[in-house]
């Protein structure tokens, strides 16, 4: 039954145009941007390749969950059709696992997209062990965006609020997640929002993970502190959320 | 043998008295009409035997087990023997009707099931087509499909034929009595037609005020001085509903 659900909700996913659209933007701008950056150096002595791939994966894997885990279950939810998969007996667990697969296939091969681009047109360096490791820090980033989305669209009841959300969502993590400029040289205010912007964290975290620069000591560990604060948070709300209803 | 027993049934929204003292019952084979004006209740009535909605007060009992606290494996057997056209209908909108009858064939462990019910429903020419861009009445014989896909016991309508053009409305009405006579299945729906009430159920239940205020054969009723089941409605209902 899983298998049948997960090819479902895979056939789902890429036939919403929108959707298509928004997992290709993010591989454009990183191939555009480094047209116009690809030589610079960053903090850190960071390459463009090394700054933004793990950047513009990020990016996909955020967009993908946004549509997921927020947009579609406010879209079944208002139209009826959560209801109807209610009184089917069918677990929502297993609703639950398909969407986590779902998520991790999409941002995997955005994941491997978007190196492979690196690696022919950026010169990038990758050894296995790094990947591997990449690979394990994204699906747990994943399940961080998962929580925090689902939480924050949970309130949503209508289609219309739930769109104009993603909408604000986006602009706000674009500028502020260190997805276009980096946060140390944007406006004051950027930096302020950044400060409190989960996304800023998830982002560079996998830079991290990705450069091999973990540390999970100084300002590193607190960020990943409120991150797990908030995972918490949103897992708690979650559930009560669900327990409100009927 | 008894399908649905309901005693004093309560429903509130908050401090909204919906329901307020319901008395129903439902045999094997069973089609039943529920009846009544907009906003009275119908719907919350049909969410509750769906195992959707909780209730305050009163006593449901489906198969002969209280729906008050079933256990989770409890609860997933008696989904099993339910089926339902919810309002509106729904489903996965970007999924083919063949692959959402697939998908609920798995849910309901039947997918043996699913040439018969293409066949029954005619559904064959809209096979390849998005659940989205099927006409209402499409969508409606879909879900219709869909519900009688797992032969269930129990199958629970809220307004199948509401906006539906004739022809629609009869292909509809066959399924619905050809599967019910086949497989004793009980059929409870809503509807505002009152000529579908005389001639396609073997009972109606009218609720006004939250309380179920008739409950008969639409025979024994008509017999009691009516001219047909609308006069009957109308001198039964107050005006304007909400
Ligand atoms: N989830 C809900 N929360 C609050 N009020 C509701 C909810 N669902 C229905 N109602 C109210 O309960 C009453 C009965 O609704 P419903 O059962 O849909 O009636 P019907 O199906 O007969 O038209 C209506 O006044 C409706 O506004
Ligand atoms: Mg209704």
């Amino acid at each position: 039954m899983l298998m049948t659900q997960l090819k479902m909700d895979l056939k789902m996913f890429f036939r919403e145009t929108f959707y298509i659209i928004s997992i290709i933007i993010p591989p454009v701008s990183y191939l555009l941007m480094g047209q116009m950056y690809g030589d610079l150096t960053y903090a850190g002595g960071l390459s463009y390749a090394q700054l933004y791939t793990p950047t513009f994966i990020i990016l996909i894997s955020f967009v993908t969950i946004l549509f997921s885990f927020g947009f579609d279950q406010v879209s079944n939810r208002s139209n009826g059709t959560e209801k109807r998969i209610q009184l089917s007996p069918v677990s929502s667990s297993l609703l639950l696992v398909s969407g986590i697969l779902k998520a991790t296939i999409i941002t995997g091969l955005g994941f491997v997209f978007i190196t492979t681009l690196g690696v022919f047109v950026y010169d990038l360096q990758v050894t296995p062990v790094q990947m591997f490791l990449s690979f394990l820090g994204l699906i747990l980033l994943d399940a961080v965006m998962l929580l925090l989305s689902s939480a924050i669209y949970s309130i949503f009841k209508s289609e219309k609020s739930a769109l104009g959300m993603s909408i604000v969502l986006f602009q706000v993590v674009l500028l502020t997640g260190g997805f276009t400029i980096p946060l140390a040289v944007a406006p004051k205010v950027l930096q302020v929002i950044g400060h409190v912007n989960p996304m800023n964290y998830v982002n560079q975290f996998y830079t991290h993970i990705w450069n091999g620069t973990l540390a999970f000591s100084g300002e590193q560990l607190n960020g990943w502190i409120y991150l797990a604060v908030l995972s918490v948070l949103a897992y708690a709300f979650i559930i009560f959320q669900g327990k409100r209803k009927k | 043998m008894e399908m649905i027993k309901v005693k004093d049934l309560h429903k509130n929204y908050g401090a909204k008295q919906v329901l307020k003292g319901i008395e129903f019952q439902a045999k094997e084979g069973e089609i039943i009409g529920i009846i009544g004006r907009n906003g009275v209740g119908k719907s919350t009535f049909l969410e509750i035997l769906m195992l959707l909605k909780k209730y305050k007060d009163g006593d449901v009992q489906l198969f002969g087990k209280d729906i008050q606290n079933l256990s989770i494996t409890d609860e997933k057997v008696m989904k099993k023997k339910i089926s339902a056209v919810l309002q509106p209908t729904q489903f996965y909108k970007k999924l083919r009707v063949k692959e959402l009858l697939e998908l609920f064939a798995k849910y309901y462990q039947c997918s043996e099931n699913v040439a018969e019910v293409i066949e029954n429903f005619e559904l064959e020419e809209q096979l390849k087509t998005f659940f989205d861009n099927l006409s209402g009445g499409w969508k409606q014989r879909v879900s219709l499909a869909i519900a009688f896909l797992s032969r269930p016991k129990l199958v629970i309508l809220d307004e199948p034929t509401t906006g539906l053009d004739p022809h629609m409305k009869e292909v509809l009405w066959d399924n619905i009595r050809g599967y019910s006579e086949r497989y004793q299945t009980t059929v409870i729906l809503s509807t505002h037609s009152m000529e579908e009430v005389e001639l396609y159920c073997d009972k109606v239940m009218l609720i006004e005020d939250g309380q179920s205020v008739f409950f008969d054969t639409p025979q024994n009723i008509l017999a009691t001085g009516y001219e047909n089941m609308n006069q009957f409605y109308l001198q039964n209902t107050k005006k304007g509903g909400k």
